[in-house]
């Protein structure tokens, strides 16, 4: 009998990039590598645990565009020219380096690594890894859950209800469209807890969502357990908080496992590496050398002199970090189990893309652990929020601190020098589209204003994206998050005014509607 | 012969000029564009005369691009949009968003559990008539925000307990008010202070709870089950109608526990590393 359990969540998201207006576009490589890298290596991992009988429990989060980009049939046809692309360049590079046996061996790796998500995406999932998800979560091993419906950042929206629940409820129904019921969880985006937030997820039925550590430990009243076992908000939905100790182990840079040493190491690409015009046609049309995904070293240490990846290597080290990790639970589920009156729960929440995309081998890792899980051991288990309500529907009633797992724990990576002339523009928008709901409640026989409202709703949804504050803070890609966000509030502030006007340019209308496609059922009466 | 020549050379050198000429125009016409749309704000979106390879990423002349109606199939939206499709190089040229949108307001926002984010807008109307009433003041009249420490209290704009003056300066429209205080809550004024500390307020912000930056020191214990509530919302099949699911709320809080046992010790939160 198992004396704690283990809750490991992946928050898997992109945001929305789509743009049919070029035949390519440089970001739109986020989506496709996270396919290669991430989505699918996990989708196998979880179909070769379900297929050799082990029994596990884990939680994603898939955001609502990501979901809509999943299942977009314009992006799901570049992405087999991109891996159509990276098949190609894997076969050269097999015969540029016949006579270099330990980069031979690894460009026939990345030959079948790249076949192999070919063959996943196009053949067993026939361009749909929606429904590859869906099949894991109908098998009773994944719990799905959804985000804000743009992976807006409630606390800085908080001065508008109407905002905060068009994200909660637009996401609700979209996941219910993907996966034909509603879901049982939330992922805050950013882990950012608003006051208020509680109720809007309570009345869609949604039971919990997560939190970072010092929203629960901060608390009031005083959470009895900590972040071992969940609160509820006084409207009665449970909030988990995040267990900083099982985090660091993997987050941390420094300290955690996807520094080591024979772990492959991300910047070094081919796409830098190689000479340039052997590189170029796998490149962008601006010709700028950037990461392709083929990366033949391990990280070594701190030295510009890298040695070569050597995959087995990697797998052992990945085998060990997952024992290592399995064995830090026990010990602090074995402490745990002496002070509480009930079994603990520890929530690891991760990132998904750190698991394949940054950190090569983190799939693998998740399959030691779980197979470890499952026969070495017998001090824990795994579990899903929703399933640990089950095993306690009571719980203590205390009011989460407002918090976030960004830097330094609140607001300031999405509100600082770099973003915060954003507000004032996403805040009228806002006011200005619960004010078209308003004006405009009543069903109309105006089908060409429905339009109209509805993409008004989705541009502002799309310009409310926490990823364009972020992206400003990071420095890298400014220029884009800039683009996006104003573009969005651009095409807004036409559409309010062209309905205010009563004056609709149905050819703009209808390119917009191509573009920011997002949503396609969406009501703007949800501001209302 | 020679004439023949010196006509030629002569052409060449008439040609050359003018794909110079050409060129140069260009330049400015490029540049006078860019001057216009920076101090007249949008450009006329709906405009279609672009000349071709101008149409950068990010200018919203990529609005007019081909029409299609909605629901299209997917091979329709490719074909449509491949006529006018353009390589994602260049940095983005876009107009800019509106310098106000005719309000006459303050929004306090919270960034940490010290410091807060005030955004202004102020009416030109607003500030003249305020700025009359001051009479000879005026000129030495500084503008403020005054920062209300109102924990506790219902503010009515004359009771808060504490505040404090920040002068704003540089014609700035937003400021980082490092409050120092978590846990407290605050509101904020943008005002007028005349140098014999006259306040003539101009627009008053919502008000904020700045989180805690440390455990509650409330240790009594509340327990429940909600297992009924989510029931009654399952049932329900559909959501959106608060009123009933809070009153079912309240209903099942019955099942309260109430226990007596002392918190575990929580550590100080530490920065976080992910991001």
């Amino acid at each position: 009998m198992e004396k704690g359990y283990l809750s490991l969540i992946l928050h898997a998201h992109l945001p929305f990039v789509r743009h049919p207006e070029y035949t390519e576009f440089f970001e739109e490589d986020w989506l496709f590598e996270a396919i290669t890298e991430t989505y699918i290596p996990l989708i196998d991992v979880f179909d070769k645990l379900i297929e050799d009988g082990i029994g596990f429990r884990i939680t994603m989060s898939i955001t609502p565009p990501l979901l809509s980009m999943l299942t977009d049939p314009l992006l799901q046809s570049r992405y087999i020219r991109y891996i159509e692309k990276r098949i190609e360049l894997a076969e050269k590079e097999i015969e540029r380096t016949k006579h270099q046996p330990e980069f031979n061996r690894l460009a026939q790796m990345y030959y079948g690594y790249y076949t192999n998500a070919r063959k996943v995406f196009a053949e067993k999932y026939r361009w749909n890894l929606v429904s590859a998800f869906k099949k894991i979560q109908d098998a009773g091993n994944l719990e799905i859950i959804t985000c804000g419906a743009t992976h807006g950042y409630f606390p800085l929206m908080n001065n508008n209800m109407n905002a905060m629940r068009a994200q909660v409820y637009v996401a609700v129904n979209h996941y219910e469209k993907h996966f034909g019921r509603r879901p049982h969880g939330m992922w805050l985006s950013e882990c950012a807890y608003e006051p208020g937030i509680d109720k809007i997820l309570r009345d869609t039925g949604i039971r919990f969502f997560i939190m970072e550590t010092h929203g629960i430990l901060f608390a009031s009243p005083r959470p009895k357990y900590g972040i071992y076992a969940p609160i509820f908000c006084p409207s009665g939905i449970a909030a988990f908080g995040r267990d900083m100790e099982s985090s660091k182990q993997v987050w941390s840079a420094r300290e955690g496992y996807p520094g080591d040493f024979f772990y492959r190491e991300f910047y070094r690409d081919v796409g830098f590496d190689l000479d340039y015009d052997y590189i170029r046609p796998y490149l962008h049309g601006d010709g700028k050398r950037s990461n392709i995904g083929i990366k033949y070293y391990r990280i070594t240490g701190k030295t510009d002199q890298k040695e070569p990846y050597s995959p087995e290597k990697a797998l052992d080290r990945a085998a060990g970090h997952a024992g290592n990790f399995l064995f830090n639970r026990q010990r602090q589920i074995e402490y745990l189990s002496t002070v509480m009156d009930r079994k603990p729960i520890v929530v690891a929440p991760y990132d998904a893309e750190l698991f394949g995309h940054w950190w090569f081998e983190g799939p693998q890792w998740i399959d030691f652990l779980f197979r470890k899980i499952d026969s070495d051991q017998k001090e824990i288990s795994l579990i899903t929020p929703l399933e640990y309500l089950e095993k306690y529907p009571v719980n203590q009633v205390s009011t989460p601190s407002p918090s976030s797992w960004g830097y330094k724990g609140y607001h300031e990576y999405w509100l600082n020098e770099s973003n915060d002339w954003i507000y004032r523009h996403l805040h009228k928008a806002a006011e200005r589209m619960v004010e078209l709901a308003k004006t405009y409640h009543c069903l109309s026989e105006n089908a060409l204003r429905n339009r109209a409202l509805n993409q008004a709703a989705r541009e502002l949804l799309l310009a409310q994206s926490s990823d364009w504050a972020f992206i400003m803070k990071t420095g890298t890609m400014v220029e884009y998050a800039i683009k996006r966000t104003k573009e969005h509030l651009l095409r807004f502030t036409k559409l309010y005014d062209d309905i205010r006007s009563d004056n609709i340019d149905v050819a703009w209308l209808s390119n917009i509607e191509c573009k920011d496609n997002i949503f396609s059922d969406i009501g703007y009466h949800i501001y209302q | 012969m020679d004439k023949e020549i010196f006509k030629e050379i002569f052409l060449l050198i008439l040609e050359i000029i003018k794909a110079l000429c050409e060129m140069l125009w260009k330049k400015i016409k490029g540049f006078f564009c860019l001057i216009w749309d920076r101090f007249f704000g949008v450009m006329d979106i709906s405009s279609s005369e672009q000349e071709e390879g101008q149409q950068e990423w990010g200018d919203t002349g990529e609005d007019t691009w081909p029409v299609t109606s909605k629901g299209l199939s997917l091979k329709t939206e490719e074909s449509l949009l491949q006529v006018e499709r353009k390589e994602a190089v260049y940095a983005p040229i876009i107009p800019d968003l509106p310098e106000d949108y005719g309000d006459n307001r303050i929004v306090l926002m919270v960034r940490d559990a010290e410091c807060l984010f005030a955004y202004w807008e102020l009416r030109k109307d607003v500030l003249d008539s305020i700025i009359n009433t001051l009479g000879s003041m005026a000129h030495s009249a500084k503008i403020v925000l005054r920062v209300y420490d109102i924990t506790d209290t219902v503010f009515n704009g004359n009771n808060a307990p504490d505040y404090f003056d920040i002068e704003v300066t540089g014609g700035a429209r937003s400021w980082y008010i490092h409050t120092g205080k978590p846990n407290r809550s605050f509101c904020a004024d943008i005002g007028f202070l005349t140098p014999n500390g006259t306040f003539r307020l101009i627009a008053r912000s919502n008000s904020v709870l700045i989180p805690r930056s440390g455990v509650s020191e409330v240790v009594d214990e509340t327990w429940m089950s909600i297992e009924a509530l989510y029931e009654s919302i399952d049932a329900s099949g559909q959501f959106g109608s608060s009123e009933s699911v809070f009153k079912s709320a309240h209903k099942n809080w019955q099942e309260i526990l109430k226990e007596g046992v002392a918190s575990p010790e929580s550590p100080r939160v530490s920065p976080v590393s992910k991001k």
